[in-house]
This record gives C-alpha cells, sequence and structure tokens, in this order.
C-alpha cells in the first residue's frame, strides 16, 4: 500500500503544499485547514502529513470506531464521528485535524490516490511510494522526529 | 456583495483618536486592483497615511506573497514606496483584512494587533527601545504563527532612511517608511489569520496555479536562484554595477573580495528558502557565529557592504548586514551614507569604524546626528556635495552610469528609486547575456537597440515604460516582480481570473498601470517639484551620460505616459483615466 514520505532536505518551507491541500479539498487557501503542515524545526522546514500508521494510535483510540482502512487509506466515517477529538492527541505527528469552520475530522486521504502535494510541491520533496519502500522511509521518520536530519 | 479574492475590508487605524474603521475594497478594487494602485490612491487623499496594502492574488498564486507598503518619504517628500513578500502579507488577508491604513500619531508607543477580525491598540512602551529580532522574540514568543511587521530603533529614532521589517528578512526598505512608522510611535503589528482566503473558481485556480509554477520553473529565473548566493557577488562585477565607495570607478581590491565573499557564502550557507507559496527560493539561510540567518543578495544587501564600504573581509561583510537588518535600516542608503562619510574623513571604510559609525547613525550620537538626516541634508550641512536621486534619496546601490535607462527612470520616478521600476530590465544583464537581452529588446519593443546599456533611443524609453508598467502590474497584483517577469501576463490575468471571478485583459492591466503611474505624478505635482526630474549631478558630468539626449530622452517619456513636456499630466489624460474626480 502507498504513502507519502518527505525528503525534508529539499524543502523551502513555501508552503505550497499547503496552500493546494486546501484548495483541492476545500475551496479555499487556509493553511491552517491543510492536511498536510509545514513545520520549523531547529531553522529548517519541511511538511508532515498522516503516515498511515500500521497499528494506528488514532484508530485504536476512537471509542466510535468511525476510523478505519479502505483501500489502504486511512478515512474517518463522519457518520460515527462525535468530535470528541481524542484521535487529534494521541497521533505522534499530528496528523488529525479538526476543521473548526465546518466542524469535522480532517486527515490526508491521499487525494483518493492522486496527493495534490506531491504534484504541485516544486522541490519534490514530497513522494507517494508503495509500502516497500517502508525500512527507507521509517528511518527517515525518525531522524525528522529527532531533528537529527544531516 | 461578496468579493472573490479580496477579503472586502480595509482596516483603518487612526492612532491619534485611537479609533478604528473599515472601508470596503471593492470602492477602489476596479480602478486600481490592490497593492501599489490601492495604496497610492489611498495616499493621495490622506498624504498623513501610513498604507499596507495587498492585491488581489496575494495568497493565492505561485510568488503571490506581496504587500505594497507606501507613504509619504520623510526624505523626499514625495512618495516613498515599497514592497515586501514574506508571511505576513498572506497572513493579513487571512486574518480578514486586504489592507491597513494608519493615520494619526500616537503620544505613547503602542503596537497594533488583530486577530481574525479583532483588532486592538496595545501599549508598546516594553518594546520601545528592542531591536527588530528582540521585537520579533518579544511578540511572538512560543507561537510561531503570528507574523509581525516592526521597526527597530532606526525607526524609533528618526533615522530618515528606516524600513520596515518583516520578519528576520523582508523589509520594505526604501524611503523611509519605518521612519514614518516610527513617528506615528507604532512599534509593531501584530497579525494572526486563521479564516483562509476563498477563491471564485478554485478547481480553475489550481489548473492556472500548475501553469503559472511551470513557467517559473522553468524559466532561467528558478536555476539561478539554485546557486545564488554563492554565484550573485562575482557575477555582478561582471554585470558592471557596483561603484566603490563614494561613487568611484574602481577597487583594485573587488575581484578579491568577491572571490573571498563567494568562499564564504559556499562554506557558511546552510539552506534555501522561499517566501510565502513562492517556488523560486531566493532567500540563503546563513549560518554565522551559532546563528542562522535569511539573506537575499541583492546589490544593496551584502554585496552593497563589500563594494560600497570596500569590505574585503566577508565576515565584516555580514556583521554589516546583520547590523542593518537588526536595526531595521534600509541598506542601501546606509552604505551611501557611511561612504559619504569616509569622503569627510569621519570612518575608514573596510575597519570595524564602519560598524561603530552605523551605531552613532542609529543613536544619533555626534555626527551621526547629521548622517542620520540622510545624504541630502548631510551634504547641506557639511558642505561636500554628494550623489543623491530625486528629492535627496540616496541612490540605488548600483552605479547608474554605464545605463542609460536607469539614469532615466532614476530622474522621473515618484515613488523610489529605480529598483520600483526596473529590476529585470534587460540593460542591466547585456554585458553577460547579450543574446538574451537583445531578444527581449527585439520581442517586446521591436528594436534590438533597447537592449543596449548606453542606447538613448527612442525605444529604449518604450521599453522602460513598459518595464515600470509590469512592476506596478506585479504591485498591484500582489505578486513578486521576479515572478511576474518569468511569466506570460495573460497568465496572471487568468490568474486573476479564477481568483476574482471578473474578467481582466492584458491591455487593461496596463491601464491600471497607468492610471497608477500617473496618480504617482500627480502625487508628486501636488507635494513636490517636477524641476527634481534629474539625475544626480555626479551621474550627469560624467562624459558617459548626454545630458542632452538623455533630457531628449525624458521629453519622449513624458509624451509616452501622456504628460506634457514638462512632465505634467495633460487634462485628456486624466480624463481618458478617470483620474479627473480626483484633481
Ligand atoms: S493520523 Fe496519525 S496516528 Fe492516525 S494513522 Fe495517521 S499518522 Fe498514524
Ligand atoms: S511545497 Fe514542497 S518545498 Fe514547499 S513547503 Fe511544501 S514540501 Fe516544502
Amino acid at each position: 500500500m502507498p504513502y507519502l514520505i518527505v525528503h525534508e532536505d529539499k524543502c523551502i518551507g513555501c508552503r505550497t503544499c499547503e496552500m493546494v491541500c486546501s484548495l483541492s479539498h476545500e475551496g479555499v487557501v487556509n493553511p491552517d485547514l491543510s492536511r498536510i503542515h509545514v513545520l520549523g524545526y531547529k531553522g529548517e522546514k519541511f511538511p508532515i502529513m498522516c503516515l498511515q500508521c500500521e497499528d494506528a494510535p488514532c484508530e485504536l483510540v476512537c471509542p466510535m470506531e468511525a476510523i478505519h482502512m479502505q483501500g489502504g487509506i486511512r478515512i474517518v466515517d463522519d457518520e460515527k464521528c462525535i468530535r470528541c477529538k481524542m484521535c487529534t492527541l494521541v497521533c505522534p505527528i499530528g496528523g488529525v485535524l479538526y476543521d473548526y469552520i465546518n466542524h469535522q475530522m480532517i486527515r490526508c486521504d491521499l487525494c483518493g490516490g492522486d496527493p495534490q502535494c506531491v504534484k504541485y510541491c516544486p522541490m519534490n520533496v514530497i513522494e507517494l511510494v508503495p509500502d516497500d519502500a517502508v525500512p527507507e522511509a521509517r528511518k527517515r521518520g525518525v531522524r525528522i522526529l529527532y531533528g537529527e536530519a544531516d | 456583495m461578496v468579493m472573490f479574492g479580496y477579503t472586502g475590508k480595509i482596516l483603518f487605524v487612526d492612532l491619534g483618536s485611537k479609533t478604528l474603521r473599515t472601508e470596503p475594497t471593492e470602492k477602489y478594487a476596479k480602478d486600481f486592483l490592490g497593492g501599489r494602485g490601492i495604496a497610492t490612491r489611498i495616499l493621495y487623499e490622506n498624504p498623513d497615511a501610513l498604507v499596507f496594502m495587498t492585491g488581489p492574488l496575494t495568497s493565492f498564486v505561485p510568488s503571490g506573497s506581496r504587500m505594497d507598503v507606501v507613504a509619504v518619504s520623510p526624505v523626499t517628500g514625495l512618495i516613498g514606496g515599497s514592497s515586501t513578500g514574506g508571511e505576513f502579507p498572506s497572513a493579513l488577508k487571512f486574518a480578514g483584512y486586504d489592507g491597513i491604513v494608519i493615520t494619526g500619531k500616537s503620544e505613547k508607543p503602542v503596537y497594533l494587533r488583530i486577530e481574525n477580525g479583532e483588532v486592538s491598540i496595545e501599549s508598546a512602551e516594553e518594546l520601545w527601545g528592542l531591536n527588530v529580532f528582540d521585537t520579533i522574540e518579544a511578540l511572538t514568543h512560543g507561537h510561531p504563527d503570528l507574523r509581525v511587521a516592526c521597526i527597530g530603533r532606526a525607526g524609533e529614532n528618526g533615522v530618515k532612511f528606516a524600513g520596515i521589517s518583516f520578519s528576520h528578512r523582508n523589509l520594505a526598505s526604501r524611503g523611509g517608511l519605518g521612519t514614518v512608522m516610527g513617528a506615528k510611535k507604532l512599534k509593531a503589528i501584530l497579525v494572526h489569520g486563521t479564516e483562509g482566503t476563498k477563491p471564485y473558481n478554485p478547481v480553475e485556480l489550481m489548473s492556472v496555479f500548475e501553469e503559472i509554477q511551470e513557467s517559473i520553473i522553468s524559466s532561467g529565473e528558478f536555476l539561478r536562484f539554485k546557486d545564488w548566493h554563492v554565484n550573485f557577488i562575482p557575477t555582478i562585477l561582471k554585470l558592471r554595477m557596483p561603484y566603490f565607495g563614494d561613487y568611484e570607478r574602481e577597487w583594485e581590491k573587488a575581484e578579491e573580495a568577491a572571490m573571498k565573499a563567494r568562499e564564504w557564502f559556499e562554506e557558511h550557507t546552510v539552506g534555501r528558502a522561499s517566501c510565502f507559496s513562492c517556488p523560486l527560493r531566493c532567500w540563503g539561510l546563513v549560518k554565522y557565529d551559532g546563528e542562522t540567518l535569511p539573506i537575499n543578495l541583492c546589490q544593496g544587501t551584502f554585496p552593497a557592504a563589500t563594494f560600497t564600504l570596500k569590505t574585503e573581509d566577508p565576515e565584516l561583510a555580514w556583521r554589516i548586514y546583520r547590523k542593518c537588518q537588526s536595526e531595521g535600516l534600509d541598506m542601501m542608503s546606509t552604505v551611501a551614507v557611511v561612504a559619504y562619510a569616509s569622503r569627510l574623513g569621519l570612518v575608514e571604510l573596510g575597519t570595524e569604524e564602519v560598524l561603530e559609525m552605523i551605531e552613532k547613525i542609529v543613536t544619533r550620537q555626534g555626527e551621526g546626528d547629521i548622517l542620520a538626516e540622510g545624504i541630502k541634508r548631510a551634504s547641506e550641512h557639511f558642505g561636500v556635495p554628494a550623489v543623491y536621486v530625486k528629492g535627496g534619496m540616496e541612490s540605488w546601490s548600483s552605479d547608474v552610469r554605464p545605463f542609460v535607462g536607469s539614469a532615466l527612470i532614476s530622474a522621473v520616478a515618484d515613488s523610489g528609486s529605480v529598483n520600483r521600476a526596473l529590476y529585470g530590465f534587460p540593460e542591466f544583464y547585456y554585458y553577460i547575456k547579450k543574446e538574451q537581452a537583445e531578444m527581449m529588446a527585439t520581442r517586446f519593443v521591436g528594436d534590438v537597440e533597447a537592449a543596449y546599456p548606453w542606447s538613448y533611443s527612442e525605444s529604449k524609453v518604450r521599453f522602460a515604460v513598459l518595464w515600470e508598467n509590469l512592476h506596478i502590474i506585479a504591485d498591484s497584483l500582489g505578486v513578486c516582480v521576479i515572478a511576474l517577469l518569468t511569466t506570460p501576463l495573460k497568465l496572471w490575468a487568468k490568474a486573476y481570473e479564477a481568483v476574482t471571478g471578473e474578467k481582466i485583459t492584458e491591455q487593461e492591466l496596463m491601464t491600471v498601470a497607468e492610471r497608477t503611474r500617473t496618480l504617482e505624478r500627480l502625487f508628486t505635482l501636488k507635494h513636490g517639484d517636477r524641476k527634481d526630474d534629474l539625475s544626480p549631478r555626479l551621474f550627469r558630468d560624467e562624459p558617459k551620460l548626454d545630458r542632452e539626449k538623455l533630457e531628449g530622452m525624458k521629453r519622449v517619456y513624458y509624451s509616452l505616459r501622456g504628460w506634457d513636456e514638462n512632465g505634467v499630466p495633460k487634462p485628456e489624460t486624466i480624463e481618458k483615466l478617470g483620474l479627473g474626480d480626483l484633481v
């Protein structure tokens, strides 16, 4: 199953990914409603988004069993969701968000298989990879989390 | 009516009476678009105002990061205009305002807080006296999404060439806008916005976005910016742009200093960065002495410290850059003033004394107090002539003598100096990219001569007018001019339509530019003197610039603008541009 990885060393912090994410999902430009977020860490910038965990804390914590995998993409069932926002607390990388304008949980849905951030990032920072790229991606994830990118 | 693209409101703040109100952007949008156009229009009726104005494309398109800032320049008494990118302009729109107009003066230091439509005027007693970096830290500590516009000590102390700083990097630098902000006792504006901006047609916008981005990425600019920092300093020597010291043409150590600077940037650059929405990554992140700071290498920053201040040692040049950034000083003016001071024997260039002199200017001690008044007033005081452009503004940090087009524009400009009209003008890169310059001249004005730096041709004037217009369009749409010039105007017009839902043609964009340009001229006539339409004295005396021919070009320029032979807009031009009600 494919998911997104980040080549953080190439990022220029332009936030184009946030712009097109909110434009394509919400029809507005609003970095705060983007499902991908450009963070600064020790002077470097890079985007972070849901990494489609295997044993996903968001899914496990959900009291309504509203979160589940569908075709390799983890989605929230809006009917079942009671907006308790527990999933936003347990995600280790801030991958789930509460959309305070439309009052719903939002998260990276890989744009149904054609992620717009991948398409529009001018520096090719974000890549959709098949899951046999797991080992490399995991190492990258750890380096990002602990700020040890070289 | 719901406006797409715009937030629909301009915030008016009167610091004297501490009152707030808004005006609909719609009132000005049709005739003046946004940014520089609307800001000029508002200033025309409120000469006391400091105006910050985004454009309709700000926050929506690649390189749509910008905002224009205008006020009456304390140096020239004419329009002082400058543009800024970074994160602040889009954040202002996300907070619900297209622009901010500050009038009146506060008695005590204040700062303005704008959070999603809620506005308050807060005490800035504790911020007063802080430099730019410390002010930003004090206001945003722990909140990385807050955006700040502020002045440093230079603006507080009335140094006539203080700019307005937007974060650690962008500076609306020219014309003394920070001085105006300081006189109003406004230390900072803090913005936080999470409301987003709404385009008319998101699907269409995404498609134009892609087209524009592709166009920018396939441009020479995008390639060039990859190693911009490392290569720029030697390159500008080849472009024949720098002057040395107080307008000297030669400096025997120039090559060596350029190579040292190049090596220094190679060693200290740790990354690249862009403004909001921009693929160009023209900012370099430099790590020095444990601190990482962004720098954009234009003629007026590090290269000006190197060449104008004859600084061989790149570390010293960097410290001069850092000093100017942290105090909120326009570096182009600062280096011109310090170089002038060296002629008076007040400072030795290339030494630590330069940093001490800048400190004296910022704190207005000793001769620093007179130099802080700007080069014109200093030269009147000391009785030693100096070079300056219109109204007494320090010249651009480049030598206009080998470039006739820029000599013309520095004579006729009404808002800032040539960098507000001629960035990217093909004559500037003639000495390194002859074929490209010739191709551009042929394509745009049908005459290869317009590419020659030394040419006084009529086509050169037409080219300069067109270039000025393109700058005004970029500054009014809210798009960075560097990006705008890489991409056909029709794509920007297409983006405007997707964003606002209103059709616009390239010709209509040009008309907005002409209207704005003529309004700038009308402002000058109301507040200044057209006799100022002369290029600087020392430049004129240079045998390479022919004064008679330059006068001839000026007459062509006036007639292309629909102005009379004295540079006064003709009644029919005023009528045609719909400015009749204003004058
Ligand atoms: S939202 Fe967070 S916890 Fe849930 S799958 Fe994505 S990364 Fe994992
Ligand atoms: S679009 Fe690419 S370069 Fe720009 S912030 Fe996002 S990941 Fe970084």
